[in-house]
């Protein structure tokens, strides 16, 4: 607490409470002329504040109206996505494009993983052997997986 | 209890309300709305950049929403919610960090609800409000409960427990440091 001013700080402490009551009940917008230097620059941030958040400009009641409706949107919004399944979540159609591309890749990957040790190099050319009955169908399901998510993706577009 | 008349709503008190929420009435958490909103938006528009201020707001009573069911009354109302709200804008510079989205923005992106404040206004804003974040908890406490709340000292020493001297003593010595930082 500074000492270098010209009142002890109590009275210092009382005038600059006065000043903000009397500045913030508009009475007062300038600095008291008889008080020393230090009161006067704290004086001096106490109207800078008071003109740079005027108390009038904050809210008349119909924007305190408009606020209360984009609020109740905003919390039946909230619900609503609250209640939703999360793997609905997942497959909401208009978000998560890279999830449905990431699924597609996971499909084709696992198809040709499937599908690779049927393949055997022989010479130059490549041949397909016969596959098992147990993978053929594996081959098929999984394919038309991929088929399914790529017509989905497309259909969202 | 649920069809209390809109008029007796408005006539009891924040822990009535609290009670009448509990108990399904969601036209009493529209009256505790109503009631805190200013006071709530006018701490928020103090140390929240322009465009922000009626999301955290909302995000404020969203939170109010969610919790009220657990609120004791072991403090008011009013101080529980003005502990959420620095609780809120505190969250919203973590993120903000996190994000290492710039503390103070430019006056170029403010744009939208600046009814009535000059270009110079806003940046005087920003400004302080840079200022403002600097300051210890206490010294901004309140700087906010005096300047953005209104509130007289008597009931600042009330709320704060401690006599008016030393809320009088508080305050200058909050403005100090303010006008410091502001100088810097």
């Amino acid at each position: 607490m500074s000492q270098l001013g010209k009142y002890p700080n109590s009275m210092q402490d009382d005038r600059l409470a006065e000043f903000t009551d009397q500045a913030l009940a508009g009475r007062l917008n300038q600095t008291d002329a008889d008080v020393d230097e230090e009161l006067l620059a704290l004086e001096e941030t106490i109207l800078r504040l008071k003109d740079a958040f005027p108390p009038a400009a904050a809210l008349d009641q119909s924007t305190v109206k408009q606020m209360q409706v984009r609020f109740n949107a905003r919390v039946r919004r909230e619900a609503r996505e609250v209640k939703q399944p999360f793997w609905k979540k997942w497959f909401k159609p208009q978000s998560h494009l890279q999830l449905g591309m990431a699924f597609a890749a996971a499909a084709f990957l696992i198809t040709f993983a499937v599908f690779a040790p049927s393949m055997t190099t022989v010479g130059p050319s490549t041949s397909a052997t016969a596959l098992t009955p147990m993978k053929n169908t594996f081959v098929v399901i999984a394919l038309a997986g991929v088929i399914l998510i790529f017509l989905w993706i497309k259909r969202r577009k | 209890m649920e069809n209390i008349s809109k008029s007796v709503i408005q006539e009891i008190s924040d822990d009535a309300l609290i009670a009448e929420f509990k108990g399904g009435n969601e036209q009493a958490f529209d009256e505790l709305y109503r009631r805190h909103l200013l006071s709530v938006y006018k701490r928020v528009r103090y140390v929240i950049p322009e465009n922000d201020v009626e999301d955290v707001t909302q995000e404020i009573f969203i939170a109010v929403l969610k919790s009220l069911s657990t609120f004791r009354g072991d403090s008011q109302f009013g101080t529980w919610l003005r502990t959420l709200t620095n609780y809120k804008v505190a969250e919203f510079y973590r993120k903000r960090t996190r994000k290492r989205e710039p503390l103070v923005v430019p006056l170029s992106e403010i744009s939208g609800r600046m009814e009535g404040a000059t270009p110079k206004m806003l940046e005087e804003r920003i400004f302080l409000q840079s200022a403002l974040q600097k300051l210890p908890e206490n010294y901004r406490e309140i700087i906010l409960l005096r300047l953005a709340e209104d509130l007289q000292f008597n009931e600042i020493a009330e709320i704060t427990n401690q006599n008016l001297e030393a809320t009088k003593s508080l305050f200058r010595r909050a403005i100090t440091a303010l006008r410091n930082q502001l100088d810097e």
